[in-house]
């Protein structure tokens, strides 16, 4: 069972309607980088006591089409996903078009204690996974009493 | 053919199932063009297998549902989401023209392709005018 989908607690709530906020009431002012809802692709974010996880739902898209790099904490996922069909064809009759079409930048930031050096990212049914561990000394040790 | 759209959306069933087991339905993002020879339909699923997806036709009504799997490791902690459920629901009313029978799916990397043909005699054709 897969627990990237429940599990978020109020606060999680909150912040989900912080983020959903200018979507509502346009104006509002909101973080720079916070993400407007919709945003190609949707990303969701765990962290485990070794690492942080994040997921990036893009299906469609070949592995080698991913551009993702880290930079000063900042993770950045861009990449296009090109249109099914081609505009020229006059044979076909477009009745739905609700599935993103384009070039799709994304930015994560990590937190502090986030080593570069250590991030895997695997492709897999449309699932971007990318895995950034964790520095050694961030770590969470139990310290035993004398 | 006329223009009016021959799939259209069923509300109601998918929304009434997610109620009932507590876990948000996504519906997924479809796309869908008409050629000569039927209806081709595109949906994302990221994340679902082959062996997690459903595609069933009943009384006229074409239904997509499945489930996504990401492996996650031990102790995940979610901090952030903007996909919060794993479960993809979507159906659709067919117009009789089409050969339910024949539909082809194939699913790659997260995306699910339906070929939908049309009945042989649905097909448009061209009658001739003869002259006595």
């Amino acid at each position: 069972m897969s627990h990237f989908y429940f599990g978020t607690d109020l606060f999680n709530e909150l912040n989900r309607l912080h983020q959903q906020m200018p979507s509502l009431f346009p104006g509002t002012p909101s973080s720079l980088r916070s993400a407007h809802l919709g945003a190609f692709p949707p990303v969701n974010i765990g962290t485990t006591d070794d690492s942080i996880e994040i997921v990036a739902f893009a299906p469609g898209i070949k592995p080698d089409e991913f551009d993702i790099s880290i930079d000063k904490g900042l993770l950045t996922i861009s990449g296009e996903r090109k249109p099914i069909l081609s505009e020229s064809d006059t044979e076909t009759r477009p009745y739905a078009q609700e599935r993103f079409v384009g070039t799709f930048r994304r930015a994560i930031e990590l937190p502090e204690n986030a080593d570069p050096d250590k991030v895997q990212a695997r492709y897999a049914n449309g699932c971007l996974s990318i895995s950034i561990g964790k520095r050694e000394s961030s770590k969470p040790r139990a310290i035993t009493v004398q | 053919m006329s223009d009016t759209t021959q799939v259209v959306e069923r509300q109601g069933n998918a929304v009434a199932q997610s109620e009932e087991d507590r876990t948000p339905t996504v519906v997924p993002a479809i796309d869908i063009v008409e050629n000569k020879n039927g209806i081709i339909l595109w949906a994302d699923l990221p994340g679902v297998t082959t062996d997690k997806l459903e595609v069933k036709v009943h009384d006229g009504t074409l239904t997509i549902e499945a489930e996504a799997v990401v492996p996650t490791p031990a102790g995940l902690h979610l901090q952030h989401a903007e996909i919060r459920g794993s479960r993809f629901a979507r159906s659709f009313s067919l117009s009789p023209d089409f050969d339910t029978s024949k539909i082809e799916a194939s699913l790659r990397d997260g995306v699910l392709k339906l070929t939908i043909p049309r009945r042989e005699e649905s097909h448009p054709r061209r009658i001739e005018v003869r002259i006595d």
